[in-house]
């Protein structure tokens, strides 16, 4: 089929060449594209690390396009892959660390492996995992989505319970305090959306498993953590705690306007919960909270993304010093972004600077980044695989059923029956 | 209508009023499209691609997302089309009275939904669906429902958000057509009516509707291609996911989950498009047969 | 509402007299008609007001559900114009937009023409076609479509974007449905006036169809204004983005600044309602008067 397309394509191409009206924005040298997805997030950190790199070395210049959505980023990267045609892409581009594999196995040579010249042990280890393919790794680890229980520390107390009552706890516990929390003050204990399965795979992944074996084959049948993890959802909503919202702003609507009492999340939400600085003082971080099955620790993922050189960059030497030189290596960079942006880099010395030792008034005077540094240490490694999407879309096309007491065995039977025809 | 046969000159000149479109029609229409009926028959993940085949089309009618997507389409296109087309010609009969006052206001209002940004217009009504949104605040004002309805958190309050939001953004929109076409009808025939005495539904039904059958059949397919092709709604509103429990996955949604969500899996996508072209194909036929069935009984 | 002033009206007219028995009933309809009309009306307007009083929020007051309008209009629009470079994407949006319009007019009305006023069996079997083609989504064509552009050097150029658009089954299709009203005999008189086909199509059916091209203008202005799958994946840089574009990355941040973003749209949906409003006289003025 390739040779069809590049023999009339090639006709075409001479037929248009005349007409064309405007020409492609040449790339001058020095300059390090980047795209990424969000202006004031992880547009702004690299903007941050641009310039740090162009103080070091002048005539280097990053050039960072924040004109995308990460839904249009993988669209763009997806159809021009698919076509062949590297024209226009840019030399680094983010990539959500759970959709990495996906990139890196179906097309393969089209990322640059980062291992062999940037050192990975710096960094979080089940970042690290999540890019790596064939003993080579292709990313340079950028934010964490290491998760927390945020909550409303003033309706907790109203409840009659302290901080330690939530500390280091199991999510079945997580259900006892909420029924009181609710009959004492009314509030939810927490807002979801049927159409995200985010606290299903956080709870998956704090047992260190995920929807696949290590070869790739589905592990859905007979995967204790997330029968487990559907009973605890299941659970929330059989004990009324859950405010039903749909889409990205009836969730975040429902936590800073009050309405619900905890927020279990990754830690990139700090900063859509800090907007809101009249409630300053009345949040609180503790732990995420357990499975109640051997193995389950109080720390997981949720979300997080990564730096990738594409091979076909005219750049590549330049972009991976750039990454070495700022992202690897410059502790006093983290600090800045953690600070501006409220993000959580994953180079694991990062943590020994001194805003991560800061403690926020916000959060009632907590050292709230060295308790994230400390659970991001320990988060486990699981493998992504290529399919978390197929997945996850077969596992949501069951929750209905879930929440209103359906038999798991038969779910979970669904899940694998649907998601197996969707990996062929 | 037009001569039964054309003398040469009339079909060389025929031919030179449609070639420029044909030409454009041919590069970027013609080629992709044939491109993708190759890759229908290709199987594999990414770049790894062989041929195989039926069988794309033997995966089809056993993949449930694809089933319960077609059943979607199927249950949006038969509520939805008839509720908008009936609406829109409603309101463009009723504007099209020249007595009316605050036409201008009416038919701007009326037209502004599909004016309105998609990003808007999905923000507003998700705010609208939420559960303390104003839907249900309205609802329970009325005592219609006793306790609110989680719009996206059932399957079936999920297609009813969904159908009252495309016949809003779309329902003035098509009445431009009927608008644009009342214009060119003889007023003089209608004021002979009138004075005939014929009542007004039959004015509408024996003047109006056969005078704009031409538009009407127009809108109507273009609604059903609208419909199969549903995307930004369901999109916009349930987070590209088509949910709860896939109740709102459309034949479209599916395409773009299969090309860029998934592992990206070309030629089974591409598969999904010729189901929707099949579709239109028997619909469109079917459309035109009952027109043309009318003219002849008339 | 707006009662009394249109009973009056319409009470007034001698026809409305002819039927005395039906006179109560033709006013009762009358006040059907426009409570119906000023239901779907509000109904119609409400979330583009709600997006207008959103751009004169802030993010917070928008999603506590304030409906009404506040005092951060001018902040929206310092934050819209220090994080869009507005007036580079709006022309952006402009061109595109004005040069596909009108291209695809000329082209899809000529064939339009050229279908219905020249049937012929090869001609009419090419029309099903295309009729059929019309159905297939998009995203199927658009990795070929992507190499094509990509091997003729065009990616990230205006051509790119527009081109594809340019012919419009979807135009000519309406423009055939229309010329189906077209009165024949105009034709004729012209011919025996000694008229060419181009001479009719120019200075006799075009001014006739206006109301046609009006309806057309709006609804092919709109569809390439508000055109997002294949701009996004063609237009690779920043400074060449167009605004339906640059509001889709604003709204899937991580903390959406909805204000802003609400200025923004309201911007964006100007220039359409802006045309609509130039154009929608065409449809009351009638093609009938125009030809007399």
């Amino acid at each position: 089929m390739n040779r069809i397309i590049s023999r009339r394509g090639r006709m075409f191409g001479i037929a248009m060449a005349s007409v064309s009206f405007l020409s492609v924005a040449a790339v001058s040298a020095g300059e390090i594209s980047v795209w990424v997805w969000d202006a004031n997030f992880n547009g702004a950190a690299m903007r941050e690390a641009g310039s740090r790199y162009t103080a070091l070395k002048p005539d280097a210049t990053v050039v960072v396009d924040d004109t995308a959505s990460q839904d249009d980023i993988r669209a763009k990267l997806q159809t021009q892959l698919l076509a062949g045609s590297t024209d226009g892409l840019p030399d680094i581009v983010l990539i959500q660390d759970d959709v990495a594999q996906k990139y890196l196995q179906s097309f393969p040579g089209a990322f640059e492996p980062l291992s062999d010249s940037i050192d990975m042990s710096a960094f979080a280890e089940y970042k690290v995992a999540a890019a790596t393919l064939d003993g080579k790794s292709y990313s340079l680890p950028f934010d964490s989505g290491v998760t927390g229980l945020f909550y409303r520390s003033d309706y907790i107390k109203e409840a009659g319970f302290t901080a330690e009552d939530l500390n280091n706890i199991t999510w079945d516990r997580l259900v006892e305090i909420g029924t009181v929390v609710k009959e004492k003050t009314g509030h939810q204990l927490l807002d979801l959306d049927l159409n995200d399965s985010g606290l299903i795979r956080m709870m998956m992944q704090q047992a260190g498993t995920w929807y696949f074996n290590e070869d790739g084959s589905l592990n859905i049948i007979g995967n204790a953590p997330l029968k487990k993890a559907l009973e605890t959802y299941a659970k929330f909503y059989q004990a009324d705690l859950v405010k039903p919202v749909s889409g990205w702003a009836e969730y975040t609507g429902a936590f800073t306007s009050g309405e619900v009492a905890t927020v279990p999340v990754g830690v990139w939400i700090t900063a859509t919960i800090k907007a809101n600085a009249d409630q300053s003082g009345l949040w609180a971080v503790a732990p995420i909270p357990r499975l109640d099955i051997e193995g389950s620790v109080n720390a997981s993922n949720q979300g997080g993304s990564s730096w990738y050189v594409l091979a076909s960059s005219d750049n590549k030497a330049e972009a991976v010093d750039f990454l070495k030189t700022v992202w690897a290596g410059d502790i006093d960079f983290y600090q800045k972004i953690l600070v501006n942006q409220g993000a959580v880099g994953s180079l694991l010395a990062a943590r020994e600077g001194e805003a991560y030792k800061a403690t926020d008034e916000f959060f009632g005077g907590a050292p709230v980044w060295q308790d994230f540094s400390t659970w991001l240490s320990q988060i486990p490694s699981v493998g992504y695989g290529v399919f978390t999407a197929e997945v996850d879309a077969a596992l949501q096309a069951q929750l209905p059923t879930i929440i209103q007491g359906g038999d798991l065995d038969a779910a979970l039977q669904a899940i694998n029956d649907q998601a197996t025809q969707q990996m062929q | 209508m037009a001569q039964a046969r054309l003398d040469r000159r009339e079909q060389i000149t025929g031919w030179a009023f449609i070639a420029p479109a044909l030409i454009l029609l041919g590069l970027f229409m013609i080629y992709p499209i044939v491109w993708s009926l190759w890759m229908s028959f290709q199987v594999g993940k990414g770049m790894n691609l062989s041929f195989g085949g039926f069988a794309n089309i033997v995966r089809l009618t056993k993949d449930p997302v694809f089933l319960r997507a077609l059943g979607n389409t199927f249950t949006f296109f038969i509520f939805q089309v008839p509720i908008m087309i009936g609406l829109a010609l409603l309101f463009a009969v009723a504007l099209n009275d020249s007595t009316l006052r605050f036409r201008g206001i009416f038919r701007t209002a009326i037209f502004l939904p599909c004016v309105t940004s998609l990003i808007a217009y999905s923000t507003v009504f998700k705010s609208m669906f939420a559960t303390d949104g104003i839907f249900n605040q309205a609802l329970m004002a009325v005592h219609l429902i006793a306790s609110p309805i989680s719009w996206f958190g059932d399957p079936f309050w999920a297609k009813v958000a969904i159908i009252i939001a495309i016949t809003w953004r779309w329902t003035g929109y098509n009445m431009i057509f009927y608008l644009a076409a009342l214009q060119n009808i003889d007023r003089s025939i209608y004021e002979a009516a009138r004075i005939d005495g014929v009542p007004a539904w039959a004015r509408f039904r024996y003047l109006t509707i056969p005078m704009l059958k031409p538009v009407i059949l127009f809108t109507t397919v273009i609604s059903t291609i609208g419909t199969l092709q549903l995307f930004d709604e369901v999109y916009n509103f349930t987070a590209g996911t088509g949910g709860p429990s896939d109740s709102t996955v459309t034949l479209s949604l599916y395409i773009y989950n299969l090309t860029f969500k998934f592992m990206p899996s070309f030629g089974y996508s591409a598969t999904v498009s010729w189901v929707i072209v099949v579709l239109v194909g028997i619909l469109t036929f079917l459309q035109f047969l009952v027109a043309r069935d009318r003219k002849i009984k008339q | 509402m707006t009662v009394s002033p249109m009973i009056a009206g319409a009470a007034a007219r001698p026809v409305a007299r002819a039927f005395v028995p039906g006179n109560a009933w033709a006013l009762a309809r009358r006040g059907l008609v426009y409570v119906l009309l000023s239901v779907a009306a509000f109904l119609s307007i409400f979330p583009f007001f709600w997006m207008m009083v959103g751009a004169t929020n802030t993010s917070a007051e928008i999603i506590k559900g304030k409906a009404w309008f506040g005092g951060a209009l001018l902040t929206n629009a310092a934050t819209f114009f220090a994080q869009v470079d507005a007036p580079r994407i709006f022309w952006n949006s402009g061109f595109i937009a004005v040069v596909a319009t009108a291209l695809t007019l000329a082209i899809s009305s000529l064939a339009g023409y050229g279908f219905e006023m020249f049937r012929s069996k090869i001609r009419e079997r090419i029309f099903g076609l295309l009729l059929l083609l019309l159905s297939i989504p998009f995203a199927a064509m658009m990795v070929p479509l992507f190499v094509m552009f990509s091997q003729a050097k065009l990616v990230n150029t205006f051509a790119s974007v527009i081109l594809p658009t340019v012919a419009s089954i979807f135009i000519i299709f309406y423009f055939r449905q229309a010329t189906k009203a077209f009165p024949s005999e105009l034709r004729d008189a012209a011919k025996i006036d000694g008229l060419k086909e181009w001479q009719i199509f120019l200075f006799v059916y075009l001014p006739v169809m206006r109301s046609t091209y009006a309806a057309a203008t709006i609804i092919v202005f709109m569809t390439n204004w508000n055109n997002y799958l294949w701009p996004l994946i063609v237009l690779q840089t920043a400074e060449n983005k167009t605004i339906t574009l640059i509001l889709s990355a604003l709204t899937s941040a991580y903390t959406p600044d909805y204000g802003m973003i609400l200025f923004g749209t309201v911007l964006a949906t100007l220039p359409t309602l802006v045309i609509f409003f130039l154009l929608q006289r065409r449809f009351v003025e009638g093609m009938l008067g125009a030809v007399k």
